[in-house]
């Protein structure tokens, strides 16, 4: 069984045992065993597309979301976001001119993460840009934003550029790559992450009468400023609303514990392509649907993916894995 | 099974005693803030929060992660109408979906909409609440009107609030939707560099 392939709870005898030095062992396998870097770099190139073209978006108009006479004045952005160390290098940029060339620096970091040139200094800056548009503009932030940071988080932690990447090719290192440390800390990192996005969106949604009684997604449904497709032909079928309602909120609460079983994780999986595609096509929010979809990459095994991608792929799995 | 080639590789005791410490601060900045904040939350959350603000603020970890909850709720837009400099009027709204392209832009768009409209209280709300709440959304309005004046090359802009009406199954089928909620957000014009 490879280090991808096995069930990456880890070492099975340690969680099994109750003792504190079984749950020290649980932690030390859970974080610690090397692991393929093959998701990060899927995760890299994925992120760093949605986040050049996220600073594309944001170049549109960029004087409005970071000048000083945009949406909303420097000077007001702690009645939005009042977190000390709520920092942004759009703070010290009046001109318009510094201002295009710093959204500038974040859409050229993410092309080169994309691509895999000089990775971790990409990944750094790229989550820079990142936390600076969204603490700069708060007010025109929503769930990708809040996305793209838990992904570039662990892409700055792990050895995102270890294959599929021009640093390695420019190495003359070939596309395998061997496992590590970092690897799992970076993977692990997004996917528990991942798990508590869920988890709350889950739980707060056990809040609204409309999730319990099925209707909810007919909220969505219907409202106009959210469609780019008309979904309303659903009216006629109240149990349908309520079945696809009822499969949204049970997966999301479900997600956190029901990802890690290999025998539900596929399940899992397949659900959030459907949810996540959906809300894409249905709602317009399709930069959150692949975001999301990319965070969900964490939980794909490396020897899946080098299954999915072997027409693309000649290369062996990594030494240390069989 | 891992092969000892990649057993070697390893981290000692001490960096990961090192990296566990970095990883519970980490991921307590991730759990905390939800657990904080919207509300409901508990005093405890926030007491458990504030050691952790500086490293959730620089990361950019404040989030509820309360997608569509607790219900999904009507489409907001705001409404503006400017007076030219020649007396002449346009119009418009945020978001314009058809002219706010790509789609992304729309959605920062609308953004605005929604995050002000969660600060406006209804039109029929108690006085002293709508003029308590004024005090919240009155600087980001501002901000609103004066970038609609910088766009249009207006004197003045008047905005208003509209709540579309969001439909239910019944009513789309009978093809009878209801009106959608205005609540006025005031004029404004350019006065000593801002709108007023």
């Amino acid at each position: 069984m490879t280090a991808s392939g096995r069930d990456r709870l880890g070492n099975a005898a340690a969680i099994g045992d109750a003792r504190p030095q079984g749950w020290l062992a649980a932690w030390d396998a859970f974080w610690f065993t090397p692991a393929d870097p093959l998701p990060l770099a899927a995760i890299r190139i994925a992120t760093g597309l949605i986040l050049a073209w996220s600073s594309l978006v944001w170049l549109c108009d960029a004087d409005a979301f970071f000048g000083p006479r945009g949406w909303l004045p420097a000077e007001q952005v702690w009645r939005m976001n009042d977190q000390p160390w709520q920092w942004s290098w759009y703070f010290a940029a009046i001109s318009p001119n510094t201002i295009r060339a710093l959204a500038g620096v974040t859409l050229a970091a993410a092309l080169m993460l994309a691509a895999g040139l000089a990775t971790p200094l990409a990944a750094v800056v790229s989550l820079a840009g990142l936390v600076s548009a969204a603490n700069r503009a708060p007010l025109n932030t929503f769930g990708l934003d809040d996305t793209l940071g838990l992904l570039l988080v662990g892409l700055s932690v792990g050895p995102a550029g270890a294959c599929w990447s021009l640093d390695r090719l420019l190495a003359g290192q070939g596309r395998g790559a061997t496992p590590s440390v970092r690897a799992n800390v970076a993977l692990r990192i997004i996917q528990v992450h991942l798990c508590v996005v869920y988890l709350f969106s889950g739980c707060g949604k056990l809040l609204g009468e409309s999730w319990w009684e099925g209707t909810a997604l007919w909220g969505a449904v219907a409202n106009a400023q959210y469609r780019t497709l008309d979904l309303t032909g659903l009216a006629p079928h109240p149990l349908l609303v309520n079945a696809l309602t009822l499969t949204t909120l049970w997966w999301e609460i479900g997600y956190a514990a029901l990802i890690w079983p290999r025998l539900t994780r596929r399940a899992f999986l397949a659900v959030a392509v459907a949810v996540h595609l959906g809300i894409g096509l249905a709602m317009g929010m399709m930069e959150f649907g692949l975001a999301m979809l990319t965070a969900n990459l964490a939980f794909v095994p490396a020897d899946t993916m080098r299954r999915l991608f072997r027409p693309l792929m000649s290369s062996p799995p990594p030494p240390g894995l069989p | 099974m891992l092969d000892d080639h990649a057993i070697t590789r390893r981290w000692p005791m001490a960096l990961r005693a090192v990296a566990s410490i970095a990883i519970v601060v980490y991921l307590a900045a991730v759990v905390v803030p939800p657990l904080a904040g919207p509300p409901p939350a508990s005093r405890l959350a926030n007491l458990v929060l504030q050691p952790l603000r500086p490293l959730v603020g620089a990361v950019y970890l404040g989030h509820g992660y309360r997608f569509f909850a607790p219900n999904p709720g009507p489409g907001h837009s705001i409404r503006w109408v400017a007076t030219l400099p020649d007396g002449t009027t346009r119009s418009g709204a945020i978001p314009d979906a058809a002219a706010d392209w790509p789609r992304l832009l729309y959605h920062r768009r609308f953004m605005v909409a929604e995050k002000i409209d969660a600060l406006v209280p209804p039109a029929d709300a108690p006085a002293e609440v709508r003029q308590r709440a004024k005090a919240a959304w009155l600087p980001l309005v501002k901000g609103v009107a004066g970038n609609v004046l910088r766009h249009t090359g207006a004197t003045t802009v008047r905005l208003e609030r509209v709540e579309h009406y969001l439909p239910d199954p019944e009513e789309v089928t009978a093809g009878t939707p209801g009106a959608d909620a205005i609540t006025p957000l005031g004029s404004y014009a350019w006065a000593e560099g801002g709108p007023r």
